[in-house]
Parts: C-alpha cells; sequence; structure tokens
C-alpha cells in the first residue's frame, strides 16, 4: 500500500480536510462528487492553443506522486505548469498551492531542471496569477505525501480546524461534523468545533 | 445551524400505476404509459434518485436499469397491494470494510446498539401517548430504564415484548370514535387497524433498508432480531425507534381525520385499490413532512430523519462514534 502512487490532485483534497479525504478515498461509493466533475467538464471544454501543452501526465516514484498538468505553458524558456481554477471568491488557496507545488516537483524531475514556479488561472475573473514554489511548499507535499500514504480505514481524521469548510462539502451529510458533537461533544476537542458546541 | 443539503426528501419515487415502464431519458428517469395513450406520467433528474419502488405490473427497461446501476439507485419491487418482493441493489452499493465492521460486532457491542434502539423505542411510545392526552405511563418508564440497563439479548427481548403489550394496551385510547384496537395481530391482520399498522411498518421498513443499501450496511445481519432466511434483520431492529411516532400516529391521523374508512376495506381486510393509492401518496407527504429534530434542532423531513439514523448506526459500527443515538422525542 505505502508504495502507492498519490494523485496530486489528493494533495487539495487532503490539505482541504483530511477527513473529507478519508471518506472520499475510502466511502466514496456514491460517486456523486459535484464540484470534482463540473470541473472535469470545465476542462474538457477547453481547447488546446499554440505553445501550450494540455494535459501532461507525470509520474514519480520517487516522490510518491503522480498526476495531469492541466496546462504547460512552454512560451518563455522556463516551462510554467498551470493549474486552472473555479473560485467564485476570486481568490485561490493554500490547498490549490499545493496541488500546483506537487506538479512543479513532477516537472523538475521530468526535466532535470529546477521548477521554481507555477501559474494558477481562475476562470471567473480570467486571472492567472503567479505562484513562487518556495521551500516550505516542498516540505508540505512531502510531508503530506507521507501522511496520506500512512492513512489507514482504521484510523479516521478529526473534523475539521475551520467549520466553514463543512458548508459547500459534498461529503458534509454523512459526515455530520456538527451532529457529531451535538451527541458526543468529546469529540470537538481540539477541532475547530469546539467553539459550536460552546455557542 | 442548518441541516446539511441533502437529496434524501424527493430522493424516493413510487410508482404505483398498472401497465407503465420505468425508462431513462437524456439524463431524466421516465415513466412511461406503455399499455395506455396518456405517454409520459413523471419525469425526475436522475441524479436526485436514490430509490424507486415499484408496486405490481411496472417493469423497468434494460438501459434504466444498467443507468440504475450506475449511479447507485437502488430498486425495490412490491406486490400491487405493498408486499415486499426483492430488489435490484447496485453494484457500488457494497464497501467491504463497512460489512467487514458490521460482521465483527461483538456479542456485547450488539447489545449496546440494541438497547438504545429499544429504549428509544418505549421513550417515544410513551411519548406517543402523551401527546395523545393518554396519561399513567410510568410503567412504560420504568420499563425504559430496565431496557437501558439489560444485562443480555434475552433480556432485552422480554422488557420490549412486555413495554409493547402495555402500549398497545392503551393505544385504543387515541383512537376517534368508530374506531377499536384490541390487540395486536399480525399473520392475519384480524382487523382494520391492524391491517394499517401492519402496511405502515412494512413501508417504513423499507425506507429503513433502503437507507441502510444507501449507505452499504447489510440490512439481513441485525443486532437483535434473530437471523432468519429472508428477513432483513437490521432494517427490523433500527425501525424499531421509529415504529410509534413515524408508524402509529400516521395510522391514527388517517383514521383520527377520516382520510381511511372502514368502507375502503376489502373483505379480508386489505385496502382496495383507490384507497392503497390515496395510502401511498399520504405516506410519502408524511415521510416529506418537516419536524423540529429534537437532537439537532432544525427542521428535517421525517424520511431525511430516518436516513441520519442510518448513517449514525454506520458511525457506530465503524467506530466512528462511541455508541448509537437513538432518535428519540421526549415530548
Amino acid at each position: 500500500m505505502s508504495s502507492e502512487l498519490i494523485n496530486v490532485s489528493d494533495l487539495n483534497q487532503y490539505a482541504y480536510c483530511p477527513r473529507r479525504y478519508w471518506y472520499l478515498h475510502f466511502y466514496d461509493t456514491q460517486g456523486r462528487n459535484y464540484e470534482r466533475i463540473e470541473g472535469k467538464t470545465t476542462h474538457e471544454n477547453k481547447s488546446t492553443r499554440g505553445d501550450w501543452v494540455n494535459e501532461l501526465y507525470l509520474e514519480s516514484e520517487q516522490l510518491g506522486l503522480k498526476g495531469k498538468i492541466d496546462v504547460l505553458d512552454i512560451d518563455d524558456a522556463q516551462p510554467v505548469p498551470v493549474e486552472r481554477k473555479r473560485a467564485e471568491s476570486g481568490e485561490y488557496y493554500r490547498s490549490d498551492e499545493l496541488q500546483l507545488a506537487g506538479y512543479c516537483l513532477l516537472l523538475e524531475e521530468h526535466i532535470d531542471e529546477p521548477v521554481r514556479e507555477g501559474a494558477i488561472y481562475l476562470y471567473e475573473t480570467d486571472q492567472r496569477m503567479h505562484v513562487p514554489i518556495t521551500e516550505d511548499h516542498r516540505e508540505t507535499v512531502r510531508q503530506q505525501v507521507n501522511a496520506i500514504q500512512a492513512m489507514s480505514i482504521d484510523s479516521i481524521p478529526s473534523l475539521t480546524d475551520n467549520p466553514k469548510k463543512c458548508e459547500a462539502c459534498s461529503t458534509r451529510e454523512y459526515c455530520m461534523p456538527e451532529e457529531t458533537v451535538m451527541l458526543e461533544p468529546e469529540q470537538a476537542e481540539g477541532t475547530g468545533f469546539e467553539e459550536v458546541i460552546s455557542e | 445551524m442548518k441541516a446539511a443539503e441533502g437529496m434524501f426528501d424527493e430522493s424516493v419515487v413510487f410508482v404505483t400505476k398498472q401497465g407503465t415502464q420505468v425508462r431513462t431519458d437524456g439524463g431524466r428517469i421516465v415513466v412511461w404509459d406503455v399499455d395506455g395513450d396518456d405517454g409520459e406520467l413523471a419525469s425526475y433528474p436522475t441524479e436526485k434518485l436514490d430509490t424507486i419502488n415499484v408496486f405490481g405490473g411496472v417493469n423497468f427497461s434494460t438501459p434504466f436499469v444498467a443507468e440504475a446501476n450506475e449511479h447507485g439507485i437502488v430498486l425495490n419491487y412490491f406486490t400491487q397491494n405493498g408486499q415486499y418482493r426483492g430488489s435490484f441493489v447496485p453494484e457500488r452499493n457494497t464497501i467491504a470494510e463497512v460489512r467487514r465492521a458490521q460482521y465483527a460486532l461483538s456479542e456485547q457491542d450488539e447489545l449496546e446498539i440494541a438497547k438504545a434502539m429499544i429504549a428509544g423505542k418505549i421513550r417515544n411510545a410513551r411519548t406517543l401517548l402523551s401527546r395523545k392526552g393518554v396519561h399513567g405511563t410510568d410503567v412504560l418508564k420504568d420499563l425504559g430504564v430496565r431496557a437501558e440497563n439489560a444485562s443480555s439479548k434475552d433480556d432485552l427481548r422480554g422488557t420490549e415484548g412486555e413495554a409493547a403489550e402495555r402500549y398497545f394496551d392503551r393505544l385504543d385510547e387515541t383512537l376517534t370514535d368508530g374506531w377499536t384496537f384490541e390487540k395486536r395481530t399480525k399473520r392475519p391482520p384480524e382487523d382494520h387497524i391492524n391491517s394499517l399498522l401492519s402496511l405502515t411498518y412494512v413501508m417504513v421498513k423499507n425506507e429503513v433498508l433502503s437507507g441502510l443499501r444507501q449507505y452499504n450496511l447489510d440490512p439481513f445481519l441485525g443486532v437483535l432480531h434473530a437471523d432468519r432466511h429472508g428477513r432483513p434483520s437490521l432494517a427490523l431492529d433500527l425501525q424499531e425507534e421509529f415504529r410509534p411516532l413515524f408508524c402509529d400516529s400516521l395510522v391514527t391521523r388517517l383514521v383520527n381525520r377520516g382520510v381511511i374508512t372502514h368502507d375502503d376495506f376489502t373483505a379480508d381486510n386489505h385496502l382496495a385499490d383507490d384507497p392503497f393509492k390515496t395510502y401511498l401518496s399520504k405516506f410519502d407527504e408524511y415521510m416529506q413532512e418537516e419536524f423540529v429534530h429534537p437532537h439537532f434542532d432544525y427542521s428535517v423531513s421525517r424520511r431525511k430523519a430516518i436516513r441520519q439514523q442510518v448513517i449514525l448506526l454506520r458511525k457506530a459500527i465503524t467506530d466512528e462514534m462511541d455508541s448509537y443515538h437513538a432518535l428519540t422525542f421526549s415530548r
């Protein structure tokens, strides 16, 4: 199990909420993850343009990662992985940065040259933001790959530290975070739900 | 806090018109009048449904069954007057790990879950009686405490039997003039009230069964009801806490409001065809009716509350939660 390669997009899922990732990984039999399905359709509708390589698949035993780079911009001498995101807020998240960092690590191993930046393209605002990949990003990616590989169905991640994330989460209806802490308040300890039950 | 946006409420469809076919048509599920000339009778977005119940002479097209499999839709077959015949269960509705946890429950784990369910049932029986103005139910209160402290399954079954007897002794007092309830009879139900109770238990059992399948538990392996070939023991176990307030209260409402009358029954105590259709639509309405959840403080439909109990049961079985928390109403 531990040698299984992790999908770069799962770094994003895991960073968003380990418990959500745990459900999707071990329990998602309903196949009703709307956001992921919608994201996929949007990607398919984009056509190819010059100087862009679409959907470059890479994998690395060394990194423990595999994944498809949405777009590789080779306009300049330096190739820049571009990750396209929907974000109604017009902002991207730390978890999106980590996903991008994962692609950068895969790419630099593939071309054997350092890749120091990637870009996130936001559909809503038609903006392309450059994201420098730091040593902190690299370290976090490594840690998360290890943590995901070590996951098992019997080790249930605790509830999220940010209950706001639950509002848009597709696993909420069976994760039942608030309901869980109302019935078993001790499960709120050390999570973002401590405040919810003390209200 | 508000309830998570679920798909539970409109997720169950009942098809009772004879000579119809359920088909797919461009991402929607369509009920088509094959024998008659009415064409499309109803259609639903495929994504929203999780259960289709068909009664009697209704069939499914083969492409529809493939679609049901793809989308995790459970199909339940009933006879025209509501007797359960069997189900089509999509292949993805089997998570080995959930089954493994369920099969690995110890006798003690099972007893703990069953105690919560039976104590909940007794609590809810008292609540139903008290809502209807029937007082003097201290015996039930004592039996509730005895259920919580039961030392074995036999002990618990004994307590449950005694509580049921005491409760049914008083149920008559909740009925309007012209209706009486003497004692609970099952095979066959000997009067109209017993017939309505049996029918409603079957309908709610089916709600529970669909929920258990949707959340990958094995409905045939119970925690209290003895395993018997073809008996969905876990569905019967989980149904216990819903019997007084989601079943008996519907029956008393239907007769007390005159929705169902004695004339609606055939000689062998079954509902005639048209009253049966009325019953099904009232049942579905009742399942979609909302109430303020006693533990979570938001409004939910009865159907969703049942699905939530299935999820809570799964959490107790897979150790996501420490114990099973029954749905109880204290008033």
